[in-house]
């Protein structure tokens, strides 16, 4: 293990044995302070930052916290979280100038090789490595060694912290209509048609909703087929798009959101379809956790009383749940990066990941120490399913390596292929073959234009 | 173009006006010298970025590869031809055709029926006047989250009440067949009153005579509008057509929030096209050469229609 703890891969034993040894060594004890803080006031009062992030739960509910950012350190924030794409575009095109409009960014996972590789964030370890910049009980390897894994660059430098490693999983707002059924969650995609059939148009609500991004919703789907983004990612990069597999995969996906999704479905974005679950005018999905957790607060949700809960349904070829890692870091134009790393250190603190999971109910922890702490198990029990469980089971998942498609630099354009691809075949345009099969070619072309040599 | 202000162009000829002594070279000198500054910012903020699409739309530009395709200029028709052949973008090609001549058709003519209707001096019609203003100074993406609600057959209050009148309808903007007349339909809701204002401006500056005089000879209402009104409107109607199908063109916040060009490229139009190649996959040398083909057009066609109708803009 580096000095981040983040080349072992993460099993639910170890982050129990490291939280427990942590709570072993006096976690409760008083904080010490890093000796730069000490008998300093604040170095950085009058410094404003401009800081961005994708409107994921946590950056939006940091939002209410950063008055207090500013309060403690003198430092003004411009802060702002626009949607997912509407994110990525700007910043890309931010970072590809090597500008000094941001000074803390969201590194995308979707762009984290295509970013890190362009030499466009900062390395954090000059940070890390020097006690007056960063106290020690800050502790870097408390982060889960697989969120950072993405945020690294392959010699091992850290270029972002990890504020979720957001778990694909599958939740049933209505429950009851599936109990009435007599059915219980899926535990295989044959199971999920099951399910869609019985529940679908009961009592007015819609059996299944997701996101128009299929490039992420249908992965697991197109994985528990058999299938691939690549051939074998991230050495050999000759897209898969058109196997027997992913035609199957395809065909199988656009017919749920075709017979059981509600009227135009490929118009809905994320926070359509939370608020269609949300709502209770829909009621199965396969997403991903930090969204499908909020289901269960009664402040936000009609359903919180009915979810449920399950792992990601096991295809043919076995169970390829999502996971996917975002974090804070400091864009390498930025002019003020001390300042901006005391944002990412305030941001990603125990004090504060413990507080956004307490205070908000936000559920995709990256730190250690706050997932073996009794809060997670407790704020993760909804409805007596033990979801803390789900999650750690899939980051487990997860380690098995089959997300290297995903942190491929070129991806972005494939991610764009596939939206297309079920577009086509959910409204009807294209036979799944017809339609794999152009997305196969534009991909292979978009590569080729990349500098990819197949 | 006659002399005066409009007449400072600077070429061979005008500069040997300009250096002649006496005191109409006098006059156009202060001219100049009034306009330059405002010539300056125009340069800076039009010109420069112009030229700037047109160089990289001859490289093979792609902000992920900066160092081996910036200025490289080693084979700078390529974007050209690559664009030749191209399916999604002469589909664009399409799309923009079909959505350009459908929305400034419909928004001619419900521009021109309101305003005939409200050409009237009436304190309720200048109420209703300015109720209909609201669309177009609503800013674009507020309108194009407005229809989004509008289209999604989930919340929206438009096909709530056509289900409880017994016809439901289905998701427009999902409907291949029908996405890109819902964002025509959209698009001419949220752009007619910019027609309407134009035509009642030259309404209401008409001249009475021709008018009386057709009415005199007995002309009905519809000879009245066919053979007298129609004609007096005709530059007006032209030079709305005119700057509406320029901005058919830049069509973007409609397409981007509610249908992404989808389902599939069914409402994809070119700009949004150069759109996708640029901040989705960086290669901005291929999205330059787009849009370089997409400003020719515009500039060829504004020229066509202005030479069709004779259209002469006196500046004096």
């Amino acid at each position: 293990m580096d000095e981040h703890g983040a080349t072992r891969p993460v099993t639910r034993r170890s982050i129990l044995g490291t939280g427990l040894a942590a709570i072993g060594a006096g976690i409760a004890a008083a904080p010490r302070r890093a000796p730069a803080q000490a008998g300093r006031g604040k170095p950085f009062a009058g410094t404003t930052l401009n800081v961005s992030a994708w409107s994921g739960p946590y950056p939006k509910w940091l939002g209410d916290y950063v008055p207090e950012f500013e309060e403690k350190t003198g430092i003004k924030v411009n802060y702002e979280t626009p949607a997912f794409p509407v994110y990525n575009q700007r910043a890309d095109l931010e970072l590809s100038t090597k500008g000094s409009a941001y000074d803390v960014l969201n590194l995308t996972f979707i762009y984290s090789s295509r970013w890190i590789g362009a030499g466009w964030f900062t390395p954090l370890n000059e940070f890390l490595s020097d006690p007056n910049k960063t106290a020690p009980d800050w502790e870097p390897g408390d982060f889960l060694a697989g969120a950072v894994a993405p945020l690294k660059d392959p010699k091992g430098n850290v270029y972002a912290f990890p504020w979720i490693a957001d778990a694909y999983m599958a939740a049933a707002a209505r429950y009851d209509l599936v109990e009435k059924a007599g059915l219980r969650m899926p535990e295989t995609f044959d199971d999920i048609v099951k399910l869609l059939k019985a529940v679908h148009d009961k009592e007015g609500v819609k059996g299944f909703v997701n996101e128009n991004h299929h490039g992420w919703t249908w992965i697991p789907y197109l994985q528990g087929f058999g299938g691939n983004v690549f051939r074998n990612p991230p050495e050999d990069l000759m897209p898969t798009l058109d196997t027997p597999e992913a035609v199957a995969a395809a065909e199988f996906y656009a017919n749920l959101l075709r017979a059981y999704g509600p009227d135009g479905i490929l118009s809905y974005t994320y926070d359509q379809a939370l608020n269609s679950l949300q709502q209770g005018r829909a009621n199965y999905i396969t997403f991903n956790q930090a969204w499908l957790v909020q289901l269960g607060d009664p402040k936000k949700s009609k359903v919180a009383g009915t979810v449920n809960y399950s792992l990601m349904p096991a295809g043919p070829k076995g169970r390829f749940p999502g996971i996917a890692s975002h974090g804070f870091g400091i864009p390498v134009g930025s002019k003020k990066k001390d300042a901006a790393w005391e944002f990412v250190k305030w941001s990603l603190s125990k004090d504060m990941m413990r507080r956004m999971l307490t205070e908000k109910g936000y559920g995709s922890i990256t730190r250690r120490s706050i997932i073996a702490g009794p809060e997670f198990k407790q704020k993760m029990t909804i409805n007596g399913r033990d979801v803390a469980d789900l999650y750690l089971k899939t980051i487990d998942l997860a380690a098995r390596g089959y997300m290297k498609y995903r942190t491929v630099h070129v991806y972005p354009q494939v991610d764009k292929q596939i939206d297309k691809a079920i577009e086509l075949i959910t409204s009807g345009q294209m036979s799944a073959r017809e339609a794999m099969q152009k997305a196969q070619a534009n991909s292979v072309a978009d590569l080729k234009k990349a500098g990819v040599k197949l | 173009m006659s002399g005066g202000v409009a007449n400072v162009a600077v070429g061979p000829r005008a500069a040997a006006r300009l250096l002649r002594p006496g005191w109409a070279a006098e006059r156009r000198r202060a001219f100049l010298i009034g306009l330059a500054p405002a010539l300056v910012v125009l340069a800076a903020i039009t010109v420069a970025p112009a030229l700037y699409l047109l160089v990289t739309s001859l490289t093979p530009l792609s902000l992920v590869r900066p160092d081996e395709t910036a200025w490289n200029f080693s084979s700078p028709w390529a974007n050209f031809v690559e664009l030749a052949g191209d399916e999604r973008f002469t589909n664009s090609l399409w799309v923009q055709l079909r959505l350009s001549v459908s929305t400034v058709t419909l928004q001619l003519l419900a521009g021109l029926a309101v305003a005939l209707l409200l050409n009237a001096r009436s304190r309720f019609l200048g109420a209703v006047r300015a109720t209909f203003l609201i669309p177009m100074v609503l800013p674009p993406i507020v309108v194009a989250i407005l229809w989004k609600v509008l289209y999604t057959p989930e919340i929206s209050p438009l096909h709530r009440v056509l289900a409880a009148l017994g016809h439901p309808m289905r998701a427009l903007i999902t409907d291949p067949s029908w996405a890109l007349w819902a964002i025509a339909v959209a698009d001419v809701w949220e752009w007619f009153p910019f027609t309407m204002l134009m035509v009642l401006a030259a309404l209401q500056m008409m001249p009475a005579e021709p008018l009386e005089a057709a009415r005199i000879d007995g002309a009905g209402p519809w000879p009245l509008f066919r053979f007298v009104v129609l004609p007096l409107l005709r530059p007006t109607l032209v030079v709305a057509a005119l700057f509406r199908l320029i901005d058919s063109i830049k069509a973007f916040p409609l397409i981007y929030v509610l249908t992404g060009g989808g389902p599939g490229t069914v409402t994809e139009v070119t700009n949004y096209y150069a759109f996708v190649q640029a901040f989705n996959f960086s290669y901005w040398g291929y999205a330059s050469a787009i849009t370089v083909v997409m400003v020719s057009g515009v500039f060829f066609l504004s020229w066509v229609i202005s030479r069709l109708v004779g259209l002469e803009v006196d500046v004096e």
